[in-house]
């Protein structure tokens, strides 16, 4: 599980979904949704402090410039670490906010030509990332 | 609403303990006693019930004094009004099960009440029978409602379903509940089953080398409330096993084993036998009508 810690910098709430933008440093931020609301959830205040939770499975890698999609949560990194399996390839990615741990499919490690010190994005979409007050 | 304020040397294997307990439990409210062996929580539920006196101290239920140091009083158990379930059951094997719901009942008492818990358990099937034909989960469901029969307004359950299989348990924390509610009663549990006590209680307190150590609602207190995942189950680890570069970790997840992937930082710390939470967001699991 990749975890990082920062503060809330906003909600944007509709009926009982919230979007919640965590602030992790000055240049990183995750978005997340959420079923909850400000009146359901004590913690969704502007600055309260809360971890960012996501799953090393659901780390999408991109390598190149200029990426149209529509993964909301972008982060650029470096490649420090690849561990090879026969069928799934754990990537560990170096960013301004950490290190970010991606597991991919290995033909797509093989396909992307991923190795260490290769720039690559991080990408993980809104609805899997978990928040913890 | 209880009012308990006690203190009492106990001797142990381990030495002396000083046990100090204060709790006041708000009428109709169900809570836990939770702790490691051994720190003072049956202790504490037999001096509420008058069957070891506290060195000092008093107990105040509704209004009236139970007990009380300084005033020299000290209600005999029987004038208690309380209903107690033991892990052990305690029933008498040559009666049957209805001659052992009617040997509790008082003199004065009308025998509607018995019953009106022999439908609200669901005994009708086995009111003739003896004890020793009935499973382990039947045994407690009689112990239950026999400890009901005098209609007490508190109800102490002391580690009652912790004999019992999984499948069992849950059957049975089921009419603990429908009986807290429908007899309004003040109900005060003693288990270390964390799903059991997020289901059935308000609140709980975890005693440690005879004091409360911490207090609060179920899901707070064992880290369960704290994230925004709403797919969140109790479960035990029963093995994990390294597949490819992932782990694959099975959990018993009450009486289903559900597999979940892990990656080497989630397991560097887990090992079966471990008590762990799981939990996904809501937008992962799909649906189909079966």
């Amino acid at each position: 599980m990749n975890s990082f810690s920062g503060h809330i910098a906003d909600i944007r709430t509709s009926d009982a979904l919230s979007v919640v933008t965590v602030n992790i440093n000055a240049s990183v931020s995750f978005k997340a949704i959420v079923i909850d609301s400000p009146e359901t959830a004590s913690y969704l205040t502007k600055d309260h402090p809360v971890n960012v939770l996501f799953k090393e499975t659901e780390v999408v890698i991109g390598t190149g410039e200029a990426l149209a999609v529509s993964l909301q949560n972008k982060l650029k990194g470096t490649i420090s670490a690849l561990e090879k399996g026969p069928l799934l390839t754990r990537v560990a990615i170096h960013t301004s906010a950490g290190e970010i741990v991606s597991v991919i499919s290995t033909a797509s490690a093989d396909e992307l030509d991923l190795k260490e010190s290769t720039n690559v994005t991080a990408m993980i979409k809104l609805n899997e990332i978990i928040l913890a007050p | 609403m209880i009012e308990l304020n006690v203190h009492k040397t106990l001797q142990s294997a381990q030495g002396s303990m000083e046990l100090h307990v204060e709790l006041t439990v708000e009428k109709g409210q169900f809570i836990t006693l939770y702790g490691e062996s051994g720190a003072g929580k049956t202790s504490t539920l037999r001096m509420l019930s008058g069957l070891m006196p506290p060195d000092k101290g008093s107990i105040t239920v509704n209004g009236t004094v139970w007990f009380d140091r300084e005033r020299k009083t000290n209600l005999n158990p029987r004038h208690r009004n309380i209903g107690y379930v033991f892990q052990d059951y305690a029933l008498f094997p040559n009666m049957t099960v209805s001659q052992n719901l009617e040997f509790a009942l008082d003199r004065k008492q009308d025998k509607t009440v018995v019953e009106d818990l022999i439908a609200t358990m669901e005994l009708q099937q086995l009111r003739h029978r003896k004890p020793g034909t009935l499973s382990g989960g039947q045994k407690q469901r009689v112990a239950l409602a026999r400890a009901l029969v005098r209609q007490p307004g508190v109800l102490l359950l002391d580690e009652p379903l912790s004999a019992l299989d999984s499948a069992m348990r849950q059957k049975l924390q089921q009419y603990i509940l429908e009986a807290h509610k429908k007899y309004g009663l003040t109900t005060i549990l003693i288990s270390h089953d964390i799903g059991e006590i997020i289901k059935l209680s308000d609140k709980v307190y975890e005693m440690q080398n005879g004091k409360i150590v911490r207090q609060g609602a179920p899901p707070d207190m064992f880290g369960l409330g704290k994230t925004s995942a709403k797919f969140r189950f109790t479960g035990e680890v029963i093995r994990i096993q390294k597949e490819d570069v992932v782990y694959v970790v099975t959990i018993r997840i009450g009486n289903d084993a559900v597999k979940v992937i892990a990656d080497q930082s989630e397991v560097s710390h887990l090992q079966p036998g471990d008590k762990v939470a799981v939990a996904s967001k809501a937008f992962n699991p799909v649906i189909q009508k079966i």
